[in-house]
């Protein structure tokens, strides 16, 4: 706003104007306000008309209000005020200056109609012969450089699903299954292969949770916090997990040989609560913990050493260092 | 292998599969499941075979490596025919002694029976544990009798004479009429009437004649798992059921949405199909009756709200599994824009048999809205836990105490959460109230897909609600902002209740948010998100209240509101606490009482567990 901090440089001007960028609600209220305290306003939307979404829903969140009933006096406010200046199908360029004097430049799209002869009876849109003709820009794809052993095993996977009607997601299972993760230029080839945008891609990649964008370890952990075993305690089992083995749940051991991972049922509600070691399923309380680490050689072998001598506490000693040791990367 | 090309020949290879088996001859049926498999059940199979090879009696005994068969508390399960003997909790080691003794002299191992643990009792048979007494296993008891891996096994019992039925005796209106007659009503939750939306399926036209079907396998409710049981113990019994209802409804293809951490359910129907093909059950021109059906297998890929049939469809276009508003329903315009039915695993299991034994038989179960068997899965704080079927119309009495057996541990019964986070929690209060999916919904709660989350006294309602919200946050797809932001921030709220943060004008807050949230989410997620909250409110407000004013969790779970000590009188000083604490937070001399410093203590509980004299204290 033209007229906030740091102060204005000795030899401009303060300008009385101000150009709000947005025509929806919040930009209409904040033009109406400005206008009715003086300031002549300038309202830039890039869309043809001002209303924003909120034009397009029916109650609002969280008083389930009627959407145009607290649209339509803003949209009349807006065209009734005289100290706004409406710029619509106009696109904000340029700004420069400083606080208090701003110059802006504006880019005004053609709209090939007399404004101000236009009464918006709406003939021309219906009678018009290209609107109703899809106009499909052209998509140019530009995907990674894969080196050819690493090309021909992507393109192994892809052309495992000929049809590619709807194959986009069980072919990234596919690759998540090779690689325990999602690597980014996969992601980037399977885009340009199945000529699917690079943002589709992306957005289902990080909707669905069996997918990673990160190296998993070799070996996974699933500790499951189904309503079953939450009753019967695996947030404690969860919590110990993470201090035996210094890292908190979604993470991997340093050395890449295990990541933690929560999963929301494993449908092994009566033995709960369970985790499940690779395809494995075992029934854990926090006592059972150091018995299946150490059945797989995981957590530290000092532990392991130390056990019997000095009883279970040393056992729970290297999670600790090893928590410490995490803390400062968080 | 032979395709049958007539219902004939399907009745022609039953008969000499029957006569290939003696009905006096020693069958060992055990279940060899991932949810037993952690008690190494997947090695009992396999043992057994290797002792009966080594005393030559291989070809006397079969041994069936079956599906779950639902005492999952005491599994693996062990039962012996034509005698009916019920062995539990069988290990690899018991192999030997069970040959010994029952296959060879006819003699039961004690041991391995059932103990009732009131009167002490050894119960022999299935019939004679109040478990299995109450239970009308209509749907999963099948289970118990085959190898899912065996399409024989399945024709053997009887299987796919229901599809031959209604292939060649019925016109698909009929078929339609006939399951709309017995009433079934969906299995995944909602339950609307099966028959009613195959007949909008039905009805829809399709301009190139293509139609789906789907079974929706996406079994995410927390708490629920009979889906994976039926998939993976009888996968033939939904294909059949899918297959019926292609026929009635007109559709050439059929997909099964299977959760991708079932990877075992989906193995087994992958071999279950391919037999199919083989029996020429699956392809073209079945039973040359012209209907041609094909089934492929779609793995999910990890998100709960993909269980909502819109969002189902989404994913398996391959697209983000975002619901979307209805309508149009998926009977206009479902996979692909074309007229689709989607089903429940259940719901199909349920169809074989109602074609088989015909709507009445079906009617005749269960209460005046909702008929048949449901089958739950009987969880948490309960003595039997496992998966269990019954009539419609079951008290939750009956289930917790009669066929689960109670609370365990002498600990008072409090509340069962019903349907998964769409559900809600049932008070003592209500342990009169019969089962059905009206009743419930009258209660607050959901038949949901069936879970009953049973909880006890050291249970905390408010941590629930906190945890199903949790749950539902990271869950909700963020389409709408209902959805997205009230359950944000009404988790926001009872976690400051749960950490000691809590104030006035928080409940009447939450239950503001409930209301906008359930009233203008997009699709059911939202729906129903407030349940827990309304539900747990409802009944336990009195938690709440502790929480907020007192600062107390009357449970003793919200960490932050717990203290531990040590109870002096009770301590031995047998130190057993000190070297479970991961933080050093407990010392004291040997044979004397310790103390436990609480600027240390990480309240993990280690020290409560391990101490065998109750001397630590939380309060």
């Amino acid at each position: 706003m033209a007229a906030s901090e740091p102060a204005i440089k000795e030899g401009k001007k303060k300008v009385g104007a101000v150009c709000v960028v947005g025509g929806g609600i919040g930009g209409m209220e904040t033009a109406i306000s400005l206008a009715e305290a003086g300031y002549k306003v300038y309202l830039v939307e890039k869309n043809p008309s001002i209303g924003g979404t909120m034009s397009q829903l029916d109650k609002t969140f969280p008083t389930n209000d009627c959407a145009m009933c607290t649209l339509a006096p803003k949209l009349v406010g807006t065209a009734r005020q005289k100290n706004i200046q409406l710029l619509t199908n106009a696109e904000l360029l340029e700004v420069e200056g400083e606080p208090g004097n701003f110059r802006i430049k504006v880019l005004r799209k053609p709209r090939y109609i007399d404004v101000d002869k236009c009464t918006s009876c709406g003939t021309c849109t219906e009678n018009c012969p290209v609107r109703s003709t899809p106009q499909i820009p052209q998509i140019i794809f530009i995907g990674p450089k894969l080196e050819p052993g690493l090309k021909a095993r992507y393109d192994r996977i892809i052309d495992r699903y000929p049809d590619r009607k709807g194959a986009l997601l069980p072919i990234l299972q596919d690759f998540n299954a090779e690689y325990h993760y999602l690597p980014a230029d996969a992601i980037r080839y399977v885009a340009e292969r199945l000529e699917i945008p690079l943002s589709k891609v992306f957005h289902v990649a990080t909707f669905f949770t069996a997918f990673s964008l990160t190296p998993r370890g070799r070996h996974t952990i699933k500790v499951c916090l189904g309503t079953a075993c939450h009753v019967r305690g695996s947030t404690k089992v969860l919590e110990a997990f993470e201090r035996k083995l210094g890292i908190k749940a979604g993470g991997t051991t340093p050395d890449g040989e295990v990541s933690l991972e929560t999963v929301n049922c494993l449908g092994a509600c009566a033995l709960g609560p369970t985790v499940m070691v690779d395809e494995e399923y075992h029934p854990m309380t926090v006592s059972k913990i150091d018995q299946l680490l150490k059945k797989y050689g995981w957590g530290t072998p000092a532990s392991a050493k130390d056990e019997g001598t000095d009883g279970g506490a040393a056992g729970d000693a290297p999670g600790e260092v090893a928590g410490k040791k995490e803390a400062p990367s968080q | 292998m032979t395709k049958l090309g007539t219902v004939k020949d399907l009745e022609e290879l039953r008969l000499k599969l029957l006569s290939r088996k003696d009905p006096n001859r020693r069958v060992i049926a055990v279940c060899a499941v991932p949810g037993c498999g952690a008690y190494g059940s997947e090695k009992v199979p396999p043992a057994l075979r290797e002792e009966l090879k080594k005393r030559g009696l291989e070809g006397k005994v079969e041994v069936i490596a079956t599906g779950c068969q639902g005492f999952c508390e005491k599994g693996p399960i062990m039962v012996i025919r034509p005698e009916n003997i019920l062995y539990i909790s069988v290990k690899p080691e018991d192999v030997p002694e069970i040959i010994e003794e029952t296959i060879v002299h006819n003699r039961v191992v004690e041991r391995l029976l059932y103990k009732d643990p009131s009167t002490g009792q050894h119960a022999v048979h299935e019939s004679d544990i109040p478990f299995y007494n109450y239970q009308t296993r209509n749907i999963f008891g099948n289970n118990g009798l085959i190898d899912p891996n065996s399409i024989e096994d399945y024709i053997g019992i009887g299987g796919y004479a229901a599809l031959a039925k209604a292939l060649t005796t019925m016109t698909p209106d009929q078929v339609v009429d006939e399951i709309k007659r017995s009433g079934l009503r969906g299995r995944g939750g909602a339950g609307f009437s099966t028959g009613q939306k195959w007949e909008f399926a039905r009805k829809a036209k399709s301009p190139d004649g293509v139609k789906y079907v789907i079974v929706n396998g996406d079994e995410g409710d927390p708490g629920a798992y009979m889906d994976r049981s039926l998939l993976e113990g009888n996968p033939h019994s939904v294909i059949e059921g899918l297959m019926i209802g292609a026929f009635a409804i007109g559709a050439c293809e059929g997909w099964l949405y299977v959760r991708t951490e079932y990877p075992l359910a989906i193995k087994r129907l992958y071999i279950a199909l391919a037999q199919a093909e083989e029996y020429g059950l699956l392809g073209d021109n079945i039973f040359g009756t012209g209907f041609s059906f094909r089934i492929k297998i779609f793995r999910g890929a990890g998100a709960f709200v993909c269980g909502e049939e819109t969002a189902l469809l989404a994913s398996l276009e391959s697209r983000v599994g975002e619901p979307r508003g209805k309508p149009p329903f998926p009977a206009q315009s479902g996979l692909w824009g074309k007229p689709t039915n989607i089903n429940n695993v259940k719901t199909w299991a349920n169809i074989a048999p109602i074609i088989n034994r015909g709507a009445d038989w079906f009617n005749g179960i269960g209460t005046k809205t909702s008929k048949g068997t449901m089958i739950f899965s009987l969880v948490g704080k309960v003595n039997n836990s496992g998966l269990v079927e019954v009539p419609m119309g079951i008290t939750l009495r009956k289930m917790v105490f009669d066929i689960g057996g109670g609370v365990p541990r002498g600990k008072k019964f409090k509340a069962v959460q019903m349907g998964g986070p769409s559900g809600g929690c049932v008070p003592d209060s209500l342990l009169d109230l019969p089962i059905d999916y009206d009743q419930l919904t009258a209660a607050g709660a959901m038949m949901g897909s069936g879970g009953m989350i049973v909880m006890d006294e050291t249970t905390c309602m408010v941590d629930i609600a906190k945890y199903f919200l949790n749950f539902l946050r990271d869950e909700s797809c963020g389409k709408c902002t209902p959805c997205r932001v009230g359950i944000t921030q009404m988790h926001a709220i009872l976690t400051d209740i749960t950490e000691g943060r809590g104030k006035e004008g928080d409940i009447e807050m939450l239950t503001e948010l409930a209301d906008v949230t359930k009233n203008a989410s997009l699709c059911l997620l939202g729906g129903t998100s407030a349940n827990p909250v309304l539900t747990t409110l409802r009944y336990f407000k009195d938690e709440y209240l502790a929480h907020i004013r007192d600062k107390k969790c009357p449970a003793h779970v919200c960490k932050p509101l717990v203290k531990y000590s040590i109870d002096a009188g009770k301590c031995t000083g047998c130190g057993a606490c000190a070297r479970a604490c991961p933080q050093q937070a407990i010392s004291g001399e040997k044979k004397k009482p310790h103390v436990l410093d609480p600027e240390k203590c990480i309240r993990c509980g280690a020290c409560h567990d391990t101490c065998k004299f109750g001397a630590v204290v939380l309060q």
